[in-house]
């Protein structure tokens, strides 16, 4: 493991096999006007485990990331993160969890610090001008954090993204094509992230097309196909089917 | 008690961040400036030359110029959100969806106090009208209807920000509900310039409030289920 | 089949009214036959109120419930509310020809709330028009309706003092007959059709909610399907 600087903070975390599975989804599923994007996925993963979503485009991999940060609710179906329902507690959720998208959701007009302050504000980072200097040092943007992000290359944006990240504190990170836009540097600084988030017991789950690059990192994986799971391996994640097939019909027909 | 000063610090961080964004991009306030300059001169064009007249108009005048000024400026502050899929993110903060609207409402404020202050200014230049003597009747009023039209713009914005035809149905869902205001704004600055004759200024700027008030309460309480996707 | 007879009932309810109305009630002194046109009117204009809080409380139950059912309320409500509206408008624009020499009169209070209400409905049945997913729709909908129904009352208030403090109400206004000293011959006449009215409001709620949810329990049937047949289909491994 190469050594790493880099600073997270998890609220307290208990001793590995003590902490309930990070994320336990039933017959999780999720319709954009009338198409299922997600058709009924039943995993579990336990906690401090990276786990890599794999699948091809229109998989579900955003869709089931994006339910799992609370972007987006559920249509049918049930997802717990740390035992919290993702529908009726998702204030406690978002509070655990972090999302980064393709989207980087920058302000285009402030600057990088300005970006990561106004971040830390939101997420109550303590000791927050620290942090985000710390933040901003961590990512290797140190030198730009007076620069507007207008003036930002994709990669950098990520990278501050990435910063962002850092100033929470999450004991669910979730990923969605974090290799994206990212150079040689960029894609090393992802990796010792993963090294970090691994030390400090966070779960992490990566979407991602090509997954070869991470694949030491990785604990398991599960493979989607058109909005269900095809494929789970390796360690920490786990198919969590619930009933046979006509019960679970069962089940959704009544809602 | 801390709480709500935790939640009014979020608040204001959030509208201190549309401030700063807007004040560096310029993207709403400039354009509804010059917005509501062309409609006052066209106004001038449609009702006079008869200076009598138009003075007049004025009070109504004004507050249409900074009505349709506004819902522009209101929607071109929630588009700040849409470039690289910020309102998601700032969706998913751990924060209370009333603080967001809040923040929102409150930068939207700003940017409607200044609107509405340089109209009123053109508007006493453009229609000879004498601002300086009832300032600070005036200044309330003016107050009252930014935060009003902030208030208001804010949701509505927030509504329609990923709709289709989403330049169309903002003014059609704002204009009506912005109706008592409207008429409230109008009266109480005619009623203001003229110098109170029938002593309706108060009844006027209460209806503000009370409109200001409730309309901050509802979208408030509503703002939370436009973030949810 | 009871829908069936509520239909029935209110047809023949709203036929004896307008009936009444039309031949049996005396005419009022000041504004001759066209005062009959209050009748109706005035039971549109409830019935349009009605409708909104209807769609609002609906609103409100959807976001609370997550039940699409109510959702269907809301549609039906703003459907059958908006046609009240419009007649309600158009009714008063009857009265008020014969009465003030012109169609609109800017300082009748209920004629321009009801106005201003007529433009909420509209933005409320657009904006669902606009948004495809069931339940983003709902929502949407939801908080329009809440926020409008919020905007009415103020919008009565601010009108009723916009007329008061120009002391013009003119001999001939339709408000006159409405007045508690009014004989009960009127007022009798009145209730009658308020109520021959709320039946037919009764009946037609029902039907289109009917086809509304008819309507959502398709939807539902067809996203169960494929959600079932997206399961059920052969992976690509």
């Amino acid at each position: 493991m190469p050594q790493t600087t880099i600073y997270v903070s998890p609220r307290s975390l208990g001793a590995h096999d003590t902490r309930p599975p990070a994320v336990v989804t039933a017959d999780l599923a999720r319709l954009f006007a009338g198409t299922p994007a997600l058709a009924g996925v039943s995993l579990r993963v336990e906690a401090g485990r990276t786990i890599a979503l794999l699948g091809a485009n229109g998989a579900g991999k955003t869709t089931l990331l994006r339910l799992l940060a609370t972007a987006i609710q559920p249509s049918y179906g049930m997802a717990q993160v740390d035992g919290l329902d993702l529908g009726r507690q998702a204030d406690l959720v978002r509070e655990r969890v972090v999302y980064l998208s393709h989207a980087t959701g920058l302000y285009d007009d402030l600057t990088a610090r300005e970006n990561l302050d106004f971040s830390a504000r939101m997420l109550d980072t303590p000791e927050r001008a620290a942090r985000v200097e710390r933040a901003l040092g961590d990512v290797g943007l140190a030198d730009r954090a007076e620069t507007r992000v207008r003036d930002f290359s994709a990669g950098m944006r990520k990278r501050l993204a990435l910063g962002r990240v850092l100033l929470g504190q999450a004991s669910l990170v979730l990923l969605d094509e974090p290799l994206a836009a990212l150079d040689e540097d960029g894609m090393r600084l992802v990796e010792q992230l993963l090294a970090a988030w691994r030390e400090a017991g966070v779960t992490v789950l990566i979407a991602s097309h090509a997954i070869e690059r991470l694949e030491r990192h990785l604990d398991g994986r599960v493979l989607l196909d058109r909005g269900l799971v095809a494929e789970v391996s390796g360690a920490g994640v786990s198919s969590n089917p619930l009933a046979p097939a006509s019960e679970r019909r069962q089940a959704v027909a009544t809602g | 008690m801390s709480t709500l000063r935790r939640e009014a610090g979020l608040a204001m961080a959030v509208a201190r961040k549309d401030a700063l964004a807007e004040l560096r991009g310029r993207h709403a306030t400039v354009s509804a400036l010059f917005f509501a300059a062309v409609v006052l001169l066209l106004f001038g064009f449609a009702l006079g030359p008869d200076s009598a007249r138009l003075a007049a108009a004025a009070p109504g005048l004004l507050w249409l110029a900074v009505v349709f000024a506004g819902i522009l400026a209101v929607n071109r502050l929630h588009l700040l959100e849409t470039e690289d899929g910020a309102l998601e993110q700032l969706a998913l903060y751990p924060v209370p969806r009333r603080v967001i609207y809040a923040g929102k409402a409150i930068g939207g404020f700003a940017v409607m106090l200044v609107l509405a202050l340089v109209v009123l200014g053109a508007v006493g230049v453009l229609f000879a009208i004498d601002i300086a003597a009832a300032w600070f009747p005036l200044l309330v009023t003016v107050v009252l209807g930014a935060a009003g039209i902030a208030a208001v713009g804010t949701f509505y914005a927030g509504v329609t920000v990923r709709l289709r035809a989403r330049e169309v149905m903002l003014p059609l869902l704002m204009l009506p509900v912005l109706a008592p205001l409207l008429l409230g704004a109008v009266k109480a600055t005619a009623a203001a310039l003229a110098g109170d004759p029938f002593g309706e200024l108060g009844a006027w700027l209460q209806l503000l409030v009370a409109f200001d008030v409730i309309m901050i309460v509802a979208g408030a309480a509503t703002y939370g289920f436009l973030l949810e996707d | 089949m009871k829908t069936r007879i509520l239909g029935f009932v209110a047809l023949t309810a709203v036929a004896a009214m307008t009936g009444i109305g039309l031949f049996v009630v005396p005419a009022d002194l000041n504004q001759g036959d066209a005062q009959r046109i209050m009748y109706p009117h005035v039971a549109s204009a409830w019935l349009a109120y009605l409708s909104f809080g209807v769609t609002a409380i609906s609103g409100i139950l959807w976001l609370w419930k997550r039940d699409l059912r109510f959702d269907a309320v809301a549609l039906a409500g703003a459907e059958i509310g908006v046609m009240f509206t419009a007649f309600a408008i158009w009714g008063g624009m009857m009265w008020g020809r014969p009465i003030w020499g012109v169609f609109w009169q800017w300082e009748d209070p209920r004629l321009t709330t009801t106005a201003l209400l007529l433009a909420l409905y509209v933005g409320y049945l657009l904006l669902r028009q606009l948004t495809d997913d069931p339940e983003r729709r709902a929502t949407r909908a939801a908080i329009v309706g809440v926020v409008a129904a919020v905007d009415i009352p103020i919008v009565h208030f601010s009108v009723e003092w916009w007329r008061g403090l120009h002391q013009t109400a003119t001999i001939g206004s339709p408000d006159r007959v409405l007045n508690p000293a009014a004989p009960m011959v009127f007022v009798g006449t009145l209730l009658g059709m308020l109520g021959a009215f709320t039946l037919a409001w009764g009946y037609l709620m029902i039907r289109r909610y009917q086809l509304a949810r008819a309507e959502v329990q398709r939807e539902e049937a067809a996203r169960l399907d494929r959600l079932m047949s997206a399961r059920t289909a052969e992976p690509a491994r």
